[in-house]
């Protein structure tokens, strides 16, 4: 019994050192978020009107937005989206973002629209929220990236 | 070692008995709801509520929580600019404050108002184009074991400027137990008989009567998708032994000039079969009519057919054709 106690000092005082040494360690490690980025080619996979899905009512095969590495996006013909054809984009917060602000090729104002960017099934998805007419009717776009990358 | 897992097992069976006991014995009492059978188009209105709380804490010890109320008005009343929310109860008479869009209901990860549509719905209604909006009392009160009280709550608003015939919700709740699906005992809910508003703008909005052809949402324009609904239960047509049923849909301008047409009976235009005798396609108008950028539709007329085109029915039943009006006020 004595050995175990004795013994027992030295092996507290180097389980101490080790999680001492540990968080020295982990806080070593970089924190910063990484910036967000919604390059590629996105298939809108699940459409809801005002909280109703129409995903299955519609045929979402054309539904395909570009965001461009050059910081354009384009809109395919057949989509229902807030704004058609080309333009420039960014995000409010590259970091945190909150909305992408769509600047129409067209010369009318900017849109923003909600967004969100979580990884579902280890896959980005983007989320857009918009009202494509009246603004009593929200949709929203969750979409895949067609073009592999997470 | 063993001894004290053996004793954590038991408290923790103690803890979820003591949980099922509490809220199989304490909450609210069935909401009944005091509507008037009509108002005029703008008229400010009021809706009470009635209910009570009904505390039974076991083992003694206070339950302190803030009133919930909720109201699902149509959207068109814009309700939420105009609503308010009062109550009076023997723990002392408040106002309440609409709980902000940013404020999450935590069960569902929704804001209140959508927590609300989503699980209580539109009731009676046929047609979606409902709101819910929750009120939150501005204090919180404590209540110790059987201090059964009643209390009232008085909505009021402006019935807005159309003329229409609806059920309105109602909905009484407590802030700390929020919107669980399997709660029963914390979130009263009720639908009201017919309310009809008079003397307003256009044809009557019929929300609650099945109707031949409806169009969703009711409020829209012509870069929203809308939903064309054919109800054949609603009474006999040529269309009846029909085995597919198509659209036949004109567009028309501001100034009434057609813009297109399109009555040929394809996939595009064919009708899905949703059961229960009901029809229905889903259409973003400016792809489907192909037009161009400065192109708008203000109206639509339609009528249902046969796959030849050449059985028809149009607007309760007659030759005339359905119409629906692109707007959002």
């Amino acid at each position: 019994m004595k050995i175990y106690k004795i013994l027992s000092w030295p092996l507290m005082l180097a389980l101490c050192w080790a999680i001492n040494s540990c968080k020295d360690e982990l806080g070593n490690i970089p924190t910063e978020e990484s910036e967000k980025d919604i390059t590629g080619k996105w298939q809108v996979t699940q459409l809801t009107r005002n909280g109703e899905d129409l995903s299955k009512r519609l045929t979402l095969d054309n539904f395909k937005i570009d965001f461009n590495a050059d910081g354009t996006y384009t809109i395919a013909d057949n989509l229902p989206f807030v704004v058609s054809g080309s333009g420039k984009y960014r995000l409010d917060d590259p970091q945190y973002p909150f909305s992408v602000v769509l600047s129409p090729a067209e010369g009318k104002a900017d849109i923003v629209l909600k967004f969100q960017f979580p990884v579902v099934k280890g896959k980005r998805q983007l989320s857009l929220v918009m009202s494509l007419g009246c603004s009593s009717n929200t949709y929203q776009y969750n979409c895949e990236r067609l073009n592999g990358g997470i | 070692m063993k001894k004290n897992t053996h004793y954590s097992t038991y408290i923790y069976w103690a803890m979820g008995f003591f949980l099922a006991l509490f809220l199989a014995q304490c909450g609210l009492k069935a909401i009944s709801v005091v509507v008037p059978k009509s108002a005029k188009a703008n008229e400010r209105v009021t809706f009470t509520m009635k209910c009570g709380a009904e505390p039974r804490i076991q083992g003694g010890g206070n339950y302190s929580t803030q009133l919930l109320a909720g109201i699902m008005v149509p959207k068109g009343w814009n309700a939420r600019k105009n609503l308010t929310m009062s109550f009076t109860s023997p723990k002392g008479n408040g106002t309440m404050r609409i709980i902000p869009d940013s404020e999450l209901e935590p069960v569902s990860g929704l804001s209140w108002h959508q927590a609300a549509k989503k699980m209580f719905g539109i009731g009676p209604n046929l047609v979606d184009d409902m709101e819910w909006i929750v009120f939150r009392s501005t204090q919180a009160y404590s209540f110790v074991n059987n201090e059964d009280i009643d209390f009232t709550v008085k909505a009021e608003c402006n019935v807005g400027a159309e003329n229409m015939l609806l059920s309105l919700g109602f909905y009484i709740g407590s802030s700390i137990e929020n919107l669980r699906p399997e709660d029963t005992d914390y979130k009263k809910f009720t639908f009201s008989n017919a309310f009809e508003v008079t003397d307003g703008e256009g044809d009557l909005i019929d929300f609650i009567n099945p109707q031949l052809g409806t169009v969703q949402p009711v409020k829209s324009l012509d870069n929203d998708i809308i939903t064309l609904t054919f109800d054949a239960g609603v009474t006999n047509t040529v269309l009846d032994q029909e085995a597919a049923i198509y659209l036949h849909v004109k567009a028309m301008d501001a100034s009434g000039k057609l813009i297109a047409e399109i009555k040929k009976q394809t996939a595009d235009t064919k009708l899905s079969d949703i059961g229960g005798k009901k029809y229905r396609i889903d259409i973003w108008p400016r792809g489907f009519f192909k037009l161009d950028k400065d192109v708008h539709i203000a109206r639509l007329e339609y009528f249902y057919s046969d796959v030849t085109g050449t059985k028809s029915v149009g607007y309760g039943n007659t030759d005339a054709p359905f119409k629906y009006t692109f707007r959002c006020d």
